[in-house]
């Protein structure tokens, strides 16, 4: 008897009620914990208080996101509102038709918003997503190293060359941090290379993409060992350990290297130029509204408000986050405000990834040819050919079906 | 000569023994160790091997943040309910082949052994699809439905081999007797092989509580605590993820020594797991 | 007729399997034919062919994804069995603090496989605590990269999975240690014969089941390794489990995951029949 009670208890327990009333808008975003705290102490609140309703928000990673979505559609019970998304991972989502055309509100993203930004929810001639948080890569380095060997951070590519070997010959080890775990985030930071060099990186073969990887090639005995398994997470750990002097990486790492891990010999700065042009890949998230969302009235209201100049300047102040208006402004704190000066500086140079269907596949084909002309050491010009073609075929594919 | 030469014999042996032993100890001290460890200790090129610069932070970050909660509830939900769901399975199952002629007995038993070692990078997706169908994402009873899968073959063989140890004179006694074959199994296996059962159910306990591949698959907006520790390490927080990986160490490590006299090889031939 | 008769004697053990077979059919059956159905199936057209399976292995990485697989798999093999034995034999024999012994090599048999995922990146590191240990003893000079592909990476992935697994096999060497009589032993001391003697002549021919089972068991278990070599090496030695990863969750492409993952499938079942042949050869499977 005892145990049946005991059983009928967890039951219970576990079934838990769930309570319903209110107006319910779930939302998706992939947070830092700290920016959760911020979301849901000074954002939420005020949401659900003007317009009478409760927010659910869930933690979903930008990379498991497309997945979960495609189920949620192909089963017909989409159970999320509104959700923001990495804006280098919104071409399955446009592809695999798992969002709604917001084209009908273009009209109400507010006039103040960077002009730019809103490009990056258009595909062709429709409008998926709205811009809200704009984001690009700083370069971080490792001060007291760079003035033990009487360096200054690194402003073109020769003198990043230049630092590089100067590591090396000091300490055996390369020292420099690149990201070559592969996926996005290696793609993110050869294209803006490429970008810098003049090249077209859809192109792959032509004098920019080779520069690029003749120069990748030179630099690639300097690099840390380290790099091939550093993506955006792991280079703030090889930064904060000193395995990477320099590394280029998201403005988030400054909260982890520098608040949680106390290392504030590490600074950071906009980054160097290329050959021909200074340029830093705009990345960031965008908001958009899953296919058949139940609440939709409530979550286009939500988007709104996320773009509003109170939300922006609550988010510049407390995460130093850069602003997708040019309207709003904030006081950020004092330690962190190198770091987005370093970001703002970055934006001036910022170029935008168009939003191609074959993204996914050139994304696929830069990875490889990355992995095989800098680790397999292999020639540069009969794969990067290779991958031209290959690149082509894929491109007329989709024309060809659109 | 013969002793020196023993006595060389037996250092060799303990210089072994003592590598074995620290290769074990030595992970599992360094998750301690970094969890309660100031980060400017630990984020060097020379990380210091005794813990010099103590530092609750991290624990109490951990402990006194509502972060956690979530992921603790759900993770002794649904181990809670995949053990009862694999008891319910199993029992009964177990009971039935053991019953059964030597030959489909085997055969079925292998049939069950087989379906643990599918890749289950493979199983997850369509497994994920069905459930959305079927308005199982997310919940608990749905992601312990799919964590039966990895437990259910484990019990299953622990639970057939309590049950050929009962012996079947008994059984057969009770039912010149008069008992059907059900009171039989209320009335005398059952009780006689608690024991077993038991170790079935906190084995299937443990392997729902660890589980990792189904959970990143099927859980959208409360993580197990598995999920929470890879949402760390997927964020380069090496001391919340040390201090995560301690909390969920401990009830494990306690139920595996309190259990350890059950380890005996025809339990743990089934458990065998990667 | 003989056949049907005894189903019908056996309705009721039948009955209780039942809900058994109807959930292993949904739940694991179902999935894994829709998986293979998959990996047959063109991306955008949904027509049959082989072109996911012609498309992964042109790839280089599939490549080394196969050859990573089964090097991982035979070098941890190796290292779990023999140290395995060697403790299970230890632990056979009777001194102080065996007890102890014993319970400290089950520490990790409890520990979940995603905090051992997380220690081994501390120990592994380039600047992690085994660099960090070997340079204090002077034997290296500069951090060696443990994890960055090649031949090293697959022994630090044996290492770290051995870590894990060693006790396991330990057991049951030790299960079948003990059903060796001892009265073998002692004739065999009383013949003069030393403690390898003894060991190659009588131990090792007795405990042969006793490998086999493990070696097998484990090597399908090796063959699917995935969340160690997913956090500890990542795509620089890419094995078959996270090969299938990165095709879905980097390039979102289910159909060529699926071909992978039916590789690996084919893999896991080949090794199975012979685990079967082995095993049917002795008489009973329950109590190894």
């Amino acid at each position: 008897m005892k145990r049946i009670i005991t059983l009928l208890f967890l039951l219970v327990f576990i079934c838990g009620c769930r309570s319903v009333g209110k107006d319910v808008l779930r939302v998706v975003m992939g947070l830092t914990e700290e920016e959760w705290q911020v979301m849901r102490q000074d954002i939420f609140p005020l949401f659900e208080k003007e317009h009478d309703c409760r927010i659910k928000a869930y933690q979903v990673e930008a990379q498991d996101w497309v997945r979960k979505l495609e189920a949620m559609v192909s089963a017909n019970k989409v159970t999320v509102d509104v959700f923001s998304q990495d804006n280098m991972r919104l071409y399955p989502l446009v592809a695999k038709k798992l969002v709604e055309d917001l084209t009908a509100y273009v009209d109400k993203i507010p006039s103040q918003i960077t002009p730019s930004m809103k490009e990056v929810g258009v595909f062709r001639t429709r409008t998926y997503f709205f811009p809200y948080r704009p984001n690009v890569q700083i370069t971080y380095y490792n001060q007291k190293k760079f003035n033990e060997y009487n360096l200054k951070p690194p402003k073109t590519w020769d003198e990043l060359l230049k630092v590089g070997k100067r590591f090396k010959e000091a300490e055996g080890v390369g020292r420099l941090g690149l990201k070559l775990w592969g996926g996005s985030p290696t793609v993110a930071q050869v294209y803006e290379l490429i970008v810098s060099a003049g090249g077209e990186p859809f192109e792959f073969n032509d004098q920019g993409c080779i520069d690029t990887f003749v120069f990748l090639k030179k630099l690639y005995p300097y690099l840390s060992v380290d790099s091939k398994k550093a993506k955006w997470d792991t280079t703030n750990t090889y930064l904060a350990n000193e395995s990477f002097y320099l590394a280029q990486n998201w403005p988030f790492g400054v909260n982890i290297i520098v608040k949680e891990y106390g290392k504030n010999e590490i600074k950071a700065y906009s980054g160097w130029r290329g050959p021909k042009r200074e340029a830093h890949t705009v990345g960031g998230e965008v908001l958009g509204i899953p296919k058949g969302a139940k609440n939709k009235e409530l979550a286009l209201k939500f988007i709104l408000f996320l773009e509003s100049r109170e939300v922006q300047e609550i988010l510049v102040s407390k995460l130093g986050w850069p602003l997708v208006r040019q309207d709003a402004y904030g006081q950020i704190a004092e330690w962190q405000e190198p770091y987005f000066e370093a970001v703002e500086e970055a934006l001036k140079e910022g170029v935008y990834r168009p939003n191609v269907l074959y993204w996914g596949d050139f994304e696929k084909f830069l990875n490889e040819a990355i992995m095989r002309i800098l680790v397999n050491q292999e020639e540069i010009k009969p794969v990067l050919n290779q991958y031209h073609q290959k690149m082509q075929d894929v491109i007329i594919a989709y024309e060809t079906r659109c | 000569m013969k002793r020196h030469k023993e006595k060389i014999k037996r250092i060799v042996l303990a210089l072994a023994l003592v590598l074995v032993i620290s290769w074990v100890i030595f992970p599992l001290y360094i998750m301690v160790k970094i969890s309660v460890s100031s980060p400017q200790e630990v984020m060097t090129q020379h990380p210091s091997f005794l813990i010099k610069d103590f530092t609750p932070d991290h624990w109490q970050k951990v402990l006194s943040g509502q972060a956690i909660r979530g992921p603790l509830t759900k993770s002794l939900a649904v181990a809670t309910i995949s053990m009862i769901i694999t008891l319910g399975i199993g029992i009964p199952a177990a009971y039935g082949i053991s019953h059964l002629p030597k030959r489909w007995g085997y055969l079925a038993l292998i049939a069950i052994f087989f379906t643990r070692m599918f890749p289950e990078v493979g199983i997850a997706l369509p497994i994920a699809i069905k459930f959305l169908e079927w308005n199982l994402l997310d919940t608990n009873i749905g992601l312990a439905l799919a964590h039966v899968i990895r437990v259910l073959p484990i019990a299953c063989w622990i639970l057939v081999g309590t049950f050929q140890t009962i012996p079947r004179e008994l059984e057969e006694q009770a039912q010149i007797d008069g008992a059907t074959k059900k009171v039989v199994l209320q009335r005398i296996v059952l009780p006689l092989s608690m024991g077993g059962i038991s170790v079935a159910a906190i084995f299937s306990w443990l392997f729902s509580w660890d589980e990792f591949t189904y959970a990143l698959y099927l859980c959208l907006a409360q993580p197990t605590l598995p999920l929470k520790i890879y949402y760390y390490i997927t964020r380069g927080s090496w001391f919340l993820t040390a201090t995560y990986a301690t909390i969920i160490t401990i009830p494990v490590v306690i139920i595996t020594y309190s259990l350890q006299r059950f380890l005996k090889a025809g339990y743990t031939a089934g458990a065998l797991k990667g | 007729m003989r056949r049907a008769a005894n189903f019908k004697d056996y309705r009721f053990e039948l009955l209780l399997i039942l809900p058994l077979a109807l959930y292993v059919i949904g739940f694991t059956l179902g999935p894994i034919i829709y998986a293979i159905l998959l990996s047959f199936q063109e991306q955008f057209t949904n027509n049959f062919s082989l072109k996911n399976y012609y498309q992964i292995f042109s790839h280089f990485q599939f490549k080394n994804a196969l050859i990573n697989t089964f090097a991982i798999t035979i070098l941890s093999l190796i290292l779990e069995l023999c140290v395995g034995l060697f403790l299970a034999v230890l632990l056979t024999r009777r001194f102080i603090g065996k007890g102890l012994l014993r319970a400290l090599m089950l520490l990790p048999l409890g520990v979940p496989t995603i905090v051992s995922a997380a220690n081994m990146r501390y120990i592994f590191d380039s600047q992690g605590y085994l660099n960090e240990f070997l340079s204090r003893l002077h034997l290296i000079n500069l951090p060696i990269d443990w994890t960055g592909g090649g031949g090293l990476s697959i022994f630090t992935l044996a290492l770290a999975d051995a870590w894990k697994v060693t006790p396991l096999v330990m057991l049951i060497l030790i299960a079948g240690l003990e059903t060796i009589p001892l009265d073998l032993f002692e004739a065999a001391r009383v013949d003069g014969a030393s403690f390898w003697q003894a060991f190659r002549r009588i131990t090792l021919p007795l405990l042969k089941p006793f490998i086999t089972i493990p070696l097998i068991v484990r090597g399908i278990d090796a063959f699917r390794l995935f969340e160690l070599p997913l956090t500890l090496v990542g795509s620089s030695t890419p094995v078959l489990s996270t090969y299938t990863y990165f095709e879905y969750f980097q390039y979102n492409n289910p159909y060529t995951a699926a071909a992978s993952a039916v590789i690996l499938l084919i893999m896991i079942i080949i090794s199975a029949t012979i685990y079967l042949k082995i095993s049917r050869e002795r008489k009973s499977i329950y109590n190894l």
